[in-house]
């Protein structure tokens, strides 16, 4: 892998994607490259990169749009909309900490990998915000899909295809995106000392309460004490998030707190401290240990999560902790990934995927990072990428088959 | 909706009424939603805007009906649940009435059918023979499972399915009681009809006690019977007009003589059509203005009783399922007051769930089509049982026989419990 | 009215062999679960779009996936096109036939297979309608959060068809957002599951591609939705305004401020008229332009919201503010915006826009608009999902007449082009179907279109699904 390409627009990115086409030149695709460890390795003959396309298009903070061209730095874009009182409602994870990569994450990345965080859970992924993107196909065509407004069902929706595609499908150069109001106000209560299923019962029971819960994890004492210093309170922690107005925060959180403190200790963390201790959830804090022990992403039915969990302990070495009121389930394990034990475990309790986020260089080699597809699935989603980069240029081997 | 008549046909106020129906259909398809048939039966041709569309394209081509059509527009039940729903006031009781009349003309049924129709035609609307068939449905009531087996049949055996076991006696009481000396709040006309009078004498003479009870005088004009609406919805036009002309005369000889407050019926089906015997006599010179009178003097019992201002009662502690019938909900619109009188009397009145299907007796539909019948009626009690009633209520004859054959909970008319709840005698039917 | 909108032209090889196709389909279904007596065919011929019609070839009503897939499979081996059709409650027509097309009718799959509170979700077959999903897991404290106003007719499948949206989308999402997973059948039957119970499916977002493709992709037969719990309260409140720029101005500046009410909706004062005489539900008559805006929660935190809102509709000079009283009053408020359209019917004939603008550019739409219909000599009424910009002009006239039914279609196209040019989309939730098939081009380049036709066509490499509908009819790719 020699050649590093960094376009500065999207018209040298179409050339240099027309010329890599043309002369069967494998590309790895990358925009800060801090999320390179996902999925399998690439096999390419040299790296595109978004980072010289950067630069917030258009933003106007009224029509809660932003647009933005691809290798934008993810702080920037953060700072700009902190500055105006609005965030990224999806919650983007930092996959740094985990994958142990460093440089800066770009929005590009972001969307191409569909990096969502707690929120997920309320307010969709970051899929669910994207409205519109131009892009580079394998043919080296510049394509828009999408727009800027937050309704458009005109034509088929590529804009959902290219996110979460991780670079196999084109090139992102510009995307247009919805963002929220920054709630006033949050808390975070603690349900302490359950174990992994009933804390899916209280997840559970939270989320089907109307007190609009925005996000809902279960740290199992094992992980506890990586969060926010040691500083939860003792035994494993349910954590349940709240936010909004200043008027309605409280009141919410004092419904929780009288429901599920009938039955177990209860304790609150408010604004910093509760927005600290969901970055830390958000960014997989406890596992981000400089190793290369494997990490699993598990995506299961939120009362699945616990139940794969448990059956895996009686044949593996593994710890884990819950996000997504259960159903997304981060798992690492001691030491081989075990992914046919785990995606048996999967498929057993109702379906879902799993997908390695690390692993030592070698088991990431053997090992497909992403859940393999039911054929029809897998053969349907290989017409689809020939339709986008026909000669197969875009990071080839990163989704297995495609 | 666009229409394509010609100038020809428009003369005919048949056809020009109809048009202007089909005009203000925007073909949302909202009301396929709330019709039993399609419900029932998940296919467009069976709900009302297939229908309306099958009868457009049938009246356009100016074509006479042909099986097809026939087999759509009779498994209508003419619950006017579509009314109810059509967000654009599309009167598709008068359509369906006028695709039935065509029918009727250009026609001609299977020679079984033809025979089943006419025999309920000449038995339903005249009490003396129906009792007498009732009889013998009695003596025949063994053979139904053997109707059963033969489609073409099976209305045979729907009509001994549903006969009742034992009939009650004709009439008991039937004959004038006075309003309660001294307090005479009004005077009405007590449609005394057709079916109901054999079926359940009980629910006339609750009304009698109940209305006298409060002040009312009742009076049975001479010469009144069948509303019409048995023949009417099936298509039968000259007969329901007849029935129609024979019931105004009655009322008309009342009102001008000693004059009526209102002409009180106590079978919504019936009063659905009495109702619209204004418009059903529109092109009849002779009748047109008196028809009109009387309908608007028309109410079901519960209308009036709600004017009387009843005077509330404790609790007593039974739960009454209340059950709309399609013709007082959604022919006359009447869905507040009787469940109000229940619960001024002391019930506690439960709303079973999909209030707004039909329980599938609709007049003959339960005879002609008996298969969806059966599978509306096994719905419409789910959803009463549901609500673990004591007891279930409605205002309308057809709904009670209908429901009584598939539920062990007693079904009665809202008057026969507000007839108790206000001193008169316990509803036989009611465990002791 | 002569029409505009051509359809492909039916292909003759199956016209021929019609009474074939007829027996071996009947074969492949239950009882009456083929339509094919001619007389029989024409309720089919149209959807809400009824300016264009088409009998089909025959129309199957399968009972389950297993039908659903041996009709597919069978059309696909002979190459008869298809359209499947829900409630057939599609305002752009896409759920109109062709002659040569057999229409796959999903109302019989009409069960509600699994009601889940734990994880949030309800699994329910393509032909149920939306709001028998809200209905059946009321009683477990939930509703299906996407309300499209046909939402007591219209089906999932429909909905997944075109990605409806509703009032409360505003703050909920459209069908995309709400849906997890979906049995598809292929072009040629074959049967795939995308996502599930989780929130996130493995490989491409194919679900996200199927929601919104207009029956083109394949046909769904089962769809799992998250349900959300029910908020502890709504309040629909009532803002009339002299103007319709006034109201316009208000929508832009409540979201500017960070405030997401659940549902801003807009009538101007031949909507507000048209719903009242309906519904009853005390709309002011007496103003130009009103808004229904939805605030949710606790008592306290409605109170609170609503008194930011009321501050900023007092800045656009806001004539009356209305709360509602009791739950009756705030249904009624609904049902009144909800029968909108239908409603309309009672004066006049109506065709619907959809285009989407960005908020800033809602007052100059509507502006423009009126000028537009008023330049045709025509009416037209605004009742739209403000918050999302998402507008609907209804412009009245007569079908019968031709000339006042080809200018309305006109005027329309115009609107739509308008839309486009300030920034927006020619649809945000009625979908592209014949109706705005051949504006494609207004929105999208050359190359735009033919990737998504190249990305059509990996599913459906003959073009046999709902052909006529989308995309523009020169230059369709085969896979
Ligand atoms: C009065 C009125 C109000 C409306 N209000 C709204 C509104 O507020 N918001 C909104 O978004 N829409 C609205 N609509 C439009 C319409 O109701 C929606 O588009 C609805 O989703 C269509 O559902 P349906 O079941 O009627 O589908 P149909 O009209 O039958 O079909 C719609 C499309 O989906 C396809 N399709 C149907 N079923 C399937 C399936 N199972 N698998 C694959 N493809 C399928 C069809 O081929 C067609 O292309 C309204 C319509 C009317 C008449
Ligand atoms: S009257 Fe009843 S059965 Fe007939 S079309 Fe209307 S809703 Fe359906
Ligand atoms: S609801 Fe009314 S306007 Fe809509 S299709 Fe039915 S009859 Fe026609």
């Amino acid at each position: 892998m020699s050649a590093i390409l960094v376009p500065v627009c999207e018209e040298e990115a179409a050339g240099m994607i027309r010329a890599a086409a043309a002369a069967g030149r494998r590309l790895a695709i990358s925009g800060g490259n801090t999320r390179s460890g996902f999925g399998s390795p690439v096999s390419a003959d040299a790296v595109l990169r978004s980072a010289g396309m950067s630069g917030i298009v258009a933003y106007d903070p009224a029509e809660m749009v932003m647009t933005a061209r691809a290798g934008t730095p993810l702080a920037e874009i953060e700072e700009t909309l902190l500055d105006n009182g609005q965030m990224l409602s999806f919650d983007p994870i930092d996959h740094r900490a985990i994958m142990g990569t460093d440089g800066e994450p770009t929005i590009g990345g972001v969307f191409a990998t569909n990096a969502s965080g707690p929120r997920r859970l309320s307010a969709g992924a970051a899929r669910d915000s994207l409205l519109g993107i131009r892009f580079v196909n394998g043919r080296g065509e510049v394509i828009r899909a999408g727009g800027r407004v937050m309704k458009n069902v005109t034509g088929l929706d590529l804009v959902k295809l290219l996110a979460g595609s991780h670079g196999t499908l084109g090139f992102l150069t510009e995307v247009t995106f919805r963002v929220l109001p920054r709630p006033k106000t949050e808390q975070t209560i603690i349900v302490s000392g359950l174990d992994d299923e009933a804390a899916a019962r209280v997840m559970a029971a939270a989320m089907g309460l109307s007190v609009e819960v925005s996000a809902a994890a279960h740290l199992p004492e094992s992980v506890r004490g990586r969060f926010l210093g040691g500083h939860l309170p003792e035994g494993a922690a349910t954590v349940l998030r709240l936010e909004g107005l200043a008027a309605s925060v409280p009141v919410r959180a004092a419904r929780l707190r009288e429901l599920f403190g009938r039955h177990a200790p209860v304790s609150a963390n408010e604004n910093e401290a509760s927005a600290h201790l969901w970055r830390q959830i958000r960014d997989v804090a406890p596992y981000a240990d400089s190793t290369s022990r494997p990490v699993w992403r598990v995506s299961v039915a939120p009362s699945a999560g616990f139940q794969v969990v448990a059956a895996l302990r009686l044949e593996a070495g593994i710890d884990a902790f819950y996000d997504w009121q259960g159903g997304l389930v981060w798992m690492r394990m001691e030491a081989d990934p075990e992914p046919d034990l785990l995606r048996r475990a999967i498929a057993h309790f109702g379906g879902g995927h799993a997908t390695l986020m690390r692993a030592s260089a070698q088991m990431r080699t053997t090992v497909p990072a992403f859940e393999p597809l039911s054929p029809a699935v897998a053969a349907l989603s290989a017409r689809v990428k020939q339709q986008l980069d026909p000669a197969g240029i875009f990071n080839p081997g990163k989704m297995a088959g495609l | 909706m666009q229409t394509s008549f010609t100038a020809e046909q428009l003369v005919d106020p048949q056809v020009a009424e109809s048009e202007k129906i089909l005009r203000r259909c925007v073909h949302c398809g909202f009301c396929t939603a709330t019709c039993p048939t399609y419900v029932t039966l998940g296919n467009e041709l069976d709900s009302p805007r297939g229908r309306i569309y099958l009868i457009k394209d049938m009246l356009e081509n100016g074509r006479p009906a042909d099986a097809e059509v026939v087999k759509h527009i009779d498994r209508c039940l003419s619950c006017l649940s579509c009314t109810t729903t059509c967000p654009s006031g599309v009167d598709y009781m008068h359509l369906v009435d006028h695709a039935r009349v065509h029918i009727e003309k250009t026609y001609t049924r299977p020679p079984l059918d033809r025979f089943t129709r006419a025999l309920l035609a000449a038995i339903l609307p005249y009490p003396a023979r129906f009792r007498a068939a009732l009889r013998l449905a009695g003596l025949a009531r063994p053979l139904a499972p053997v109707f059963a087996r033969v489609k073409a049949l099976s209305p045979f055996a729907a009509m001994l399915q549903l006969a009742p076991k034992a009939l009650p006696s004709a009439s008991p009481a039937s004959s004038g009681l006075l309003a309660e000396p001294g307090l005479r709040r009004g005077r009405v006309a007590l449609l005394e009809g057709c079916a109901q009078p054999v079926l359940d004498p009980g629910i006339n003479a609750a009304t009698r006690r109940l209305l006298a009870r409060f002040g009312v005088a009742v009076v049975s004009p001479k010469g009144e019977g069948c509303c019409g609406a048995l023949v009417h919805h099936m298509g039968r036009e000259a007969d329901a007009l007849d029935f129609a002309r024979r019931n105004v005369d009655a009322w008309m000889a009342e009102i001008e003589g000693e004059g009526i407050d209102a002409i009180l019926i106590t079978a919504s089906g019936c009063g659905t059509t009495i109702k619209d015997y204004g418009h059903m006599l529109r092109l009849d010179p002779a009748y047109a203005q008196k028809a009109a009178r009387v309908s608007a003097l028309a109410r079901d019992v519960t209308e009036y009783l709600a004017t009387l201002d009843l005077p509330r009662l404790a609790a007593r502690g039974l739960t009454v399922a209340y059950h709309s019938a399609c013709s007082m909900q959604h022919g006359q619109k009447i869905t507040l007051q009787p469940k109000a009188l229940l619960k001024a009397a002391g019930f506690a009145v439960k709303d079973p769930a999909e209030g707004h299907l039909c329980c599938g007796s609709a007049g003959t539909y339960n005879i002609l089509q008996p298969e969806i019948s059966a599978q509306l009626k096994q719905r419409k009690v789910r959803n009463l049982e549901a609500t673990q009633p004591d007891v279930v209520a409605t205002g309308n004859i057809g709904c009670i026989t209908q429901i009584r054959t598939g539920t062990e909970i007693p079904v009665l008319h809202t008057v026969e419990l507000l007839d108790w709840a206000y001193g008169g005698p316990k509803p036989a039917r009611l465990p002791a | 009215m002569s029409e505009t909108i051509a359809f492909l032209k039916p292909r003759a090889d199956v016209l021929a062999r019609r009474s074939t196709i007829i027996a071996d389909l009947a074969d492949l279904l239950p009882p009456e679960g083929l339509v094919h007596e001619p007389r029989e065919l024409v309720p089919f011929e149209t959807d809400a779009f009824v300016s264009y019609r088409r009998l089909p070839l025959a129309v199957a009503l399968p009972t389950s996936t297993a039908e659903v897939a041996a009709v597919l499979r069978y059309c696909h081996r002979y190459g008869i096109p298809v359209v499947p059709r829900g409630a057939g409650t599609s305002l752009c027509g896409g759920a109109i036939p062709q002659e040569d097309a057999v229409v796959i009718g999903l109302s019989r799959l009409s069960r509600i297979l699994e009601i889940d509170p734990f994880n949030r979700t309800a699994t329910v077959q393509a032909g149920v309608t939306n709001l028998a999903i809200s209905d059946a897991v009321s009683p477990e404290g939930f509703f299906y959060a996407p309300d499209p106003s046909s939402q007591l007719a219209c089906t999932i499948g429909g909905n997944i068809g075109m990605n409806s949206g509703g009032a409360h989308c505003l703050k909920y999402g459209v069908t995309t957002n709400n849906l997890l997973g979906v049995t598809l059948v292929l072009v040629d039957g074959t049967v795939i599951e995308l996502g599930g119970k989780h929130l996130d499916a493995a490989g491409y977002d194919l679900l996200g591609l199927v929601c919104g493709s207009e029956g083109q992709l394949g046909i769904v037969t089962e769809a799992t939705v998250r349900i959300l719990a029910k908020p502890e309260g709504a309040r629909p409140v009532l803002f009339g305004f002299e103007t319709s720029e006034e109201a316009g101005a208000c929508v832009a500046d409540v979201i500017g401020s960070g405030i997401i009410p659940v549902a801003i909706e807009f009538m101007d004062k031949p909507a507000i008229e048209i719903c009242e005489a309906f519904a009853k539900a005390g709309y002011p008559l007496d103003v130009g332009a009103l808004l229904i805006v939805e605030v949710e929660g606790s008592e306290a935190e409605m109170d609170a919201m609503l008194s930011l809102i009321v501050e900023i509709a007092r800045r656009h000079g806001v004539r009356t503010v209305r709360e509602c009283q009791s739950a009756t009053e705030a249904a009624l408020i609904w049902k009144g915006r909800k029968s909108a359209f239908g409603a309309t019917g009672r004066i006049a004939d109506y065709i619907c826009m959809d285009g989407t603008v960005p908020l800033s550019q809602l007052s100059h739409v509507l502006k423009r608009t009126g000028e537009i219909v008023a330049g045709f000599g025509l009416r037209v009424a605004n009742v739209f999902h403000a918050g999302d910009g998402n507008m609907h002009p209804l412009i009245l006239f007569n079908a019968n007449d031709p000339v006042e039914a080809a200018k309305a279609e006109t005027a329309g196209n115009e609107i739509l082009k308008l839309c486009v040019d300030a920034g927006g989309c020619l649809t945000g939730e009625h979908g592209v179907g014949i109706e705005k098939r051949d504006l494609m081009r207004h929105q999208y380049s050359e190359a735009d279109l033919a990737q998504q036709m190249a990305v059509r066509a990996a599913f459906d490499p003959q073009w046999l699904m709902n052909p006529s509908k989308v995309f523009p009819l020169e230059g369709r790719p085969a896979a």
